[in-house]
């Protein structure tokens, strides 16, 4: 693949993963995620009575989703910003 | 003479400073001048040194004969000094890039992974490429409650299991094969681009990065299936790295084989498929029988692992899924990636 698709650099790479999590990030909850059953509440919240189920791999899926929107905002804004000026700059 | 101990911290070296060395120095070409000014004669570095040692003394570890091969400038006092003083702080500099590069990079473990020996690498590349030939896939373990510790395989629950080295166990994964496999795989590929008449310098970058970006790709989707399956190892990263290098070594099989039947054609063609099915197929079934022991923890039921599971059948069952997925369909993507060359 280095030699057929020299057009995918690093760079590149790298605005994938940013747009990635970007969309992790600005997925609405209540919206998308409790229509789909991965709501915050609806993933650790019992059924009738059982245990909190926090070691199935829904619920750890659900609960990095969360993780990732509480904590990378602000570093994604910051990213965000220095991406969008450096494309603008170099064009 | 007793040399002072190189772990001296720099101000410990101040007083030469202060030390008349400028003044002893004026008598010191009277005993350098015999030997012939040969830069790099070393018996005469260590003859001038005793000869100067009498004189200067707490001179600190600094070799006088350098100036001997530096020519003239050298017998300048105010020049030993400053070099003096540079080759202190060089050692200070260092000691401080190892204390700080210790935390960063674990290099005792590194080196349990460099302990090999012949008889290890060619058995594993051996294993690698016929791994349908090989019975006990098992890591052994030693156990050691204290510092003589009582060698065995699985043995009672103790606290401090930890496993061979490659020198004496087959089947614990080392790095001396991933990286030399990594480094031959860029060269490989760099040399075939060159026969084919494509080489230009940056190819060699280029096909580092790739490697580079599969093996973090690789380590990554392993990592997060830890975590998504709850799966309770401690097996170390470094660990997870060698597995995933030994997939260079079929890639290389692979890349050599087929230029060789296609003359330098590049890997396609019905034999540079066929070899590729094979070193796959068989990277494939080595990884599926190694990582066993590490994403299945409940196959092992001697390990020290003090947590207690709530695995249901599902969990297990999506942990065997995934460890075959990854080590078939994954495997797939990735060296066909790093096969298709001109």
């Amino acid at each position: 693949m280095a030699f057929l698709f020299p057009s995918l650099g690093l760079g590149n790479i790298f605005y994938v993963g940013l747009l990635l999590i970007n969309g992790i990030a600005i997925i609405s909850e209540d919206r998308f995620l409790a229509r789909i059953g991965w709501g915050s509440t609806s993933a650790a919240e019992p059924g009738f009575g059982g245990q909190v189920d926090t070691s199935s791999a829904k619920a750890k899926i659900v609960n990095l989703m969360n993780s990732v929107r509480t904590l990378a905002r602000l570093p994604l804004i910051v990213v965000n910003f220095l991406v969008i000026f450096y494309l603008m700059i170099l064009g | 003479m007793q040399r002072p101990s190189y772990t001296n911290p720099p101000p410990a070296h101040s007083p030469p400073l202060h030390h008349p060395v400028p003044q002893h120095v004026s008598t010191v070409p009277q005993l350098r001048s015999p030997p012939p000014p040969a830069p790099q004669s070393q018996p005469q570095q260590s003859y001038g040194y005793n000869g100067q040692q009498q004189q200067q003394q707490g001179g600190g570890p600094s070799n006088y004969m350098q100036p001997n091969a530096f020519g003239g400038f050298m017998n300048d006092p105010t020049a030993q000094m400053g070099f003096q003083v540079g080759k202190t702080a060089v050692m200070a500099g260092q000691e401080y890039m190892e204390q700080n590069f210790n935390r960063y990079v674990n290099f005792s473990a590194l080196k349990h992974y460099f302990n090999v020996s012949n008889s290890y690498v060619i058995n594993k590349l051996y294993i690698v490429l016929f791994p349908w030939r090989h019975k006990p896939w098992s890591r052994q373990q030693r156990l050691s409650h204290s510092v003589g510790g009582v060698s065995g395989q699985q043995g009672a629950n103790t606290q401090d299991a930890f496993y061979l080295p490659p020198r004496e166990d087959t089947n614990s994964p080392d790095m001396y094969i991933p990286v030399m496999g990594f480094v031959t795989y860029i060269l490989l590929s760099t040399l075939l681009a060159g026969l084919g008449g494509k080489f230009n310098p940056e190819l060699l970058g280029t096909a580092a990065t790739w490697a580079f970006l599969v093996v973090i790709f690789e380590i990554a989707i392993i990592r997060l299936a830890i975590y998504f399956l709850s799966i309770n190892n401690e097996s170390q990263l470094l660990d997870l790295v060698a597995y995933s290098g030994y997939k260079f070594v079929g890639i290389n099989v692979t890349l050599v084989l087929s230029e060789v039947w296609n003359r330098g054609g590049g890997t396609g063609g019905w034999f540079g498929y066929t070899v590729f099915i094979y070193t796959y197929l068989a990277n494939a079934l080595f990884l599926l029988r190694s990582l066993r022991y590490v994403l299945l923890p409940d196959s092992s039921p001697n390990t020290v692992s003090g947590v207690s599971y709530t695995s249901h059948k599902s969990q297990k069952q999506s942990r065997t899924y995934f460890l075959a997925t990854y080590s078939y369909v994954a495997q797939l993507f990735f060296m066909w990636v790093l096969t298709r060359n001109i």
